[in-house]
């Protein structure tokens, strides 16, 4: 009996440090059925561990996390904070059961897939590819593109990720509040305005590189393509792929036809 | 140095697969990042940037939105890079590896696009390792969620570095026969270059605008501004 009794003191530094390194693996066996439940089951399962010290309340604790959880994975750190600090409740006694749980777990997956996917796929996503592209066009013989790109990614992404669980903890499920999401909201809006400036930028330097304006014929290119994907981009089929695929055909067809 | 090159470009589409979804996601998978890692391993920055900038900006246009599985642009990258690499290995002219940036390119957005349905079937069989590892659990064994994980990223990296292989090996088998098209195919670069740019750069533009007039307006201004700073500040 006292075996199942929780440790009385709360979730440590370590294990929410521990939980952030396995959140990276939240992924790591995506699936149609559960999607990220195996990942969120396995970042979890350090708190469990520590809550749980008897095995068989661990191990069903731990298959039930197995079940469907999906969310924008960055900000997952924070639903997996939440969802260890009801644990705690839920190991001393306090909490609900299973069923709220998984509410808790819907809940929070849909809130932060909302919020995360337009920062995060929508916008930083977007942005930190124009920076990359740009520098990688402005020093096209060094790596600069490529830091540039995956430093403005990565490091909002990890400190989010690593952060978002120890803040999810002390918030517990009240972490989406309005403060938070506010600010979440003003960052879409200003990396919005950033990639409109980071595009006009490119684009000029693609007309110009150097200050020595190309050919006629590459700019017409170049505005041919952008009318073209301002038109095609109204409607999400065919993906851009596709549509970049079939220019390409076109272009084979045509130096064929005129290099011949 | 080549048998090198090769055998590291094999590993960073392994690593690259890794990186896209299943571990971390830190956009390290990214075209234009593994491009230039694939540079440096060859010795040809040039080449992999022509490539790696232009099917950056067409991964960029490409999001995994909850269960959408989106084309593989983290093993596209990789493939697309070792493709113009292979072919423009040693290369003296300069239209050869125009040529070589162009079959890239294809190469890469095939690639991305054949990686849907490989995906697809990657994630069907991590369904029957989730229900493998809960019936592992609730018999009592705690191992099963680390070895489900540890499966499914051998897998991933499997995937990614055979995909590679595969590309990579027809890229040396085709080698021959771009060269000998290389000014039609450079001909076709100096036309596709500059539309596939446009074409990704509106739809990212999409992406930033979403209908409002004044973002519009603000690309607009940092577009005339920008060209005047650029062609009146050259030498």
């Amino acid at each position: 009996m006292s075996e199942d009794r929780p440790s009385e003191r709360a979730l440590g530094r370590g294990t929410l440090l521990e939980m952030g390194l396995r959140a990276n693996l939240l992924q790591a066996a995506w699936n149609f059925e559960r999607q990220q439940g195996l990942g969120w089951a396995f970042a979890l399962a350090p708190a469990l561990r520590q809550l749980y010290p008897s095995p068989e309340t661990r191990l069903s604790r731990l298959a039930e996390h197995t079940a469907y959880f999906n969310t924008q994975p960055t900000l997952a750190s924070f639903a997996l904070g939440a969802a260890a600090r009801v644990e705690e409740d839920r190991a001393r006694g306090n909490g609900g059961d299973a069923a709220s749980m998984a509410r808790l777990k819907s809940a929070l997956g849909s809130t932060l897939a909302a919020l995360g996917d337009r920062l995060f796929w929508f916008s930083l996503r977007p942005f930190a590819a124009a920076i990359g592209v740009l520098v990688a066009m402005v020093h096209p013989r060094h790596g600069f593109g490529a830091w540039a790109l995956w430093l403005v990614y990565a490091l909002p992404h990890l400190t989010m990720r690593f952060g978002g669980v120890g803040w999810g903890y002390a918030a517990g499920p009240a972490v989406l509040s309005g403060a938070f999401r506010e600010r979440l909201e003003r960052a879409v809006r200003v990396l919005a305005f950033l990639g409109c400036v980071v595009l006009g930028v490119a684009l000029a330097w693609a007309l110009a590189p150097g200050g020595e304006p190309r050919p006629i014929a590459v700019q017409c290119a170049l505005a041919v393509g952008l009318g073209a994907g301002l038109l095609t981009a109204q409607r999400a089929r065919p993906s851009p792929t596709r549509w970049a695929l079939a220019f390409g055909a076109l272009g084979l067809i045509l130096a064929w036809r005129f290099h011949g | 140095m080549k048998e090198g090159a090769w055998v590291g470009t094999l590993a960073v589409g392994g690593l690259a697969a890794l990186d896209g979804t299943p571990v971390a996601q830190t956009l390290a998978s990214q075209p234009l990042v593994t491009a230039t890692i694939l540079g440096a391993l060859w010795g040809d920055w040039s080449t992999a940037l022509g490539v790696g900038v232009v099917l950056q900006i067409l991964a960029a246009s490409t999001l995994p939105i909850g269960a959408r599985t989106p084309e593989d642009y983290s093993v596209g990258g990789v493939v697309g890079a070792g493709v113009a690499l292979t072919i423009a290995a040693g290369a003296p002219f300069e239209h050869v590896r125009q040529a070589a940036s162009l079959a890239g390119v294809l190469a890469g957005m095939i690639a991305a696009s054949l990686g849907v349905p490989l995906l697809r079937w990657q994630r069907r069989w991590n369904e029957g390792l989730a229900r493998w590892c809960e019936r592992e659990l609730r018999s009592g064994h705690e191992r099963a969620l680390a070895e489900s994980q540890g499966a499914a990223l051998v897998l991933a990296f499997a995937i990614g570095l055979a995909a590679t292989a595969f590309w990579m090996a027809l890229a040396r088998w085709g080698a021959v026969r771009v060269e000998q098209e290389s000014l039609r195919l450079a001909g076709a670069w100096h036309l596709l270059q500059p539309l596939w740019l446009g074409f990704g750069f509106a739809q990212l533009l999409h992406a930033f605008v979403q209908r409002r007039l004044e973002r519009a307006g603000v690309f607009a201004a940092a577009l005339v501004g920008a060209w005047l700073v650029i062609v009146a500040g050259a030498p």
